[in-house]
């Protein structure tokens, strides 16, 4: 099967810091990614490119065999409008390490918003499906409560069940846990299996919880300074590094209590 | 110098009259301030330096003259340019106009409070720029700024006499022409303080009641 996303040489610079540095890599459709590296080293920056929130410098991306950031015009490419942009974002849905619930609107109206202003779904049919993911995440009686009657972890399964009513095939995740208080990641993290169990979404993740992305990922892209030092199976990363940056960024990680 | 009751009463009438142009004034006034205040601060937050420059240098540029100098420029000076207007509505968009400036930076101040994450949901989420603003950030933005906004309503409805200076029959003109007709200013100016006094105070409590219903910012 071609990829699902392909990611051709892009780079990236916020002032005179290069976040990403000539990257490409491939996800295939259905794969689970977990980007793992330490802060700063570009990983949440190419799921905010993905999803359209920052532009690139140069390189080229194309979600399912179509330019993010370019489209097909009179026989050539150039430079994406906001009617391509808004056309490929369909397939991406992004969960975000702040949550960003809408705080003005009930748990039911942060679910429909989406597909009732950028599909027209009919309301009924927009409550319907959004009750059936608030049933996924496990919160069909806060349906009616306000984002600030919620705790971070209620709130965060919210956020997955508002990103996953535009039906994308592509789902971003952005240190959905690292917000949460210690006694709340694990219900977030049950969703994201009960996700990958009932569908076939691809998904990438960024994240600190190594040995959540050891069991759960498919496959494991460790960065470093904008780029990818080490690409593989969970087991070959976590267990038996080749890279030195990697061999020294899992040794922090364990020193520092996490579980690998 | 006496007070004298029946005068009064004879002039009340005409006082209520001007009364009512100060009031009507103050609210046209205040409407287009709150529209063009928001499209000033829309225009100024344009990522396109060729709107957000002029829109913030004419900003400028209103804030720092003086409303009686807009005012004359509005009603004596462009009519040499073909452009008349009847005293009323060049009054309304004189204060309009000068009061958008202020407004336009409270809601700048509003919009800017509303947090980036938001911005970026409403992205994640496919909604147009459209909808990101009246679904998703006004919303927010509007509430907490309600009093602020209130504020230079009141502060406009004080500036009112100004509009005597254009001919606009308004409460302080009325009561000017009364005195000057009659030698007597201390009924019709008096009159003119209580009427003022008396509005403004209950601006204040609807103010004040405002500022309890919108006025916390809501967790978020």
């Amino acid at each position: 099967m071609p990829p699902i996303i392909e990611i051709d040489g892009i780079s990236k610079s916020f002032g005179a810091f290069k976040v990403l540095d000539q990257l490409s890599f491939n996800v295939a459709p259905g794969e689970k990614l977990a980007l793992i590296g330490p802060s700063g080293s570009g990983k949440t920056t190419i799921l905010r490119i993905l999803m359209t929130l920052e532009g690139i410098d140069s390189g080229d991306i194309r979600v399912a065999g179509e330019h993010l950031y370019q489209m097909k015009k009179n026989g050539g490419l150039q430079p994406a409008d906001e009617n391509h942009l808004h056309t490929m974002r369909a397939q991406i849905g992004m969960v975000f390490q702040l949550f960003n619930l809408f705080p003005h609107k009930c748990v039911l109206d942060n679910v429909t918003l989406a597909p009732m202003l950028t599909k027209n779904t009919p309301r009924k049919q927009a409550e319907e499906q959004a009750m059936q993911l608030l049933e996924m995440v496990g919160l069909v009686d806060k349906a009616k409560s306000m984002p600030s009657q919620l705790s971070g972890g209620q709130k965060q399964r919210v956020a997955i069940a508002r990103a996953l009513a535009l039906q994308p095939k592509i789902m971003l995740f952005d240190e959905v846990t690292s917000a949460l208080d210690p006694e709340l990641v694990e219900e977030v993290l049950n969703v994201l299996w009960r996700l990958s169990e009932e569908t076939d979404m691809t998904m990438l993740l960024v994240t600190h919880e190594m040995g959540f992305a050891h069991e759960f990922a498919d496959r494991v892209l460790f960065f470093d300074r904008g780029k990818i030092v080490e690409d593989g199976k969970p087991d070959e990363i976590f267990r038996n590094p080749k890279q030195e940056r990697t061999q020294a960024f899992l040794k922090k990680i364990i020193a520092a209590g996490h579980r690998v | 110098m006496e007070w004298d009751w029946a005068f009064v009463i004879e002039i009340l009438p005409t006082l209520i009259e001007g009364v009512k142009i100060t009031i009507l004034a103050t609210l046209l006034g205040s409407a287009l301030a709150a529209i063009l205040g928001l499209g000033l601060a829309i225009l100024r937050r344009s990522k396109n330096p060729l709107m957000a420059k002029p829109v913030g240098f004419l900003a400028d540029f209103i804030r720092g003259t003086p409303l009686l100098v807009q005012l004359y420029f509005i009603f004596y000076v462009l009519p040499d340019a073909g452009i008349t207007l009847s005293p009323l509505v060049a009054g309304v968009i004189g204060l309009g106009l000068h009061y958008a400036t202020y407004t336009a930076e409270v809601y700048r101040g509003g919009i800017d409070n509303v947090a980036r994450g938001q911005w970026e949901a409403a992205r994640a989420c496919n909604l147009s720029a459209f909808q990101t603003w009246t679904r998703i950030i006004l919303p927010q933005a509007l509430p907490p700024m309600i009093p602020a906004l209130a504020n230079y309503f009141i502060a406009m409805f004080k500036e009112t006499p100004l509009l005597s200076a254009i001919t606009v029959l308004e409460l302080m003109n009325q009561a000017r022409s009364i005195a000057n007709f009659n030698y007597r200013y201390i009924e019709p100016i008096t009159l003119v303080g209580a009427f003022f006094l008396v509005i403004s105070l209950v601006s204040v409590i609807a103010l004040r009641w405002l500022e309890r219903r919108y006025g916390r910012i809501e967790e978020r």
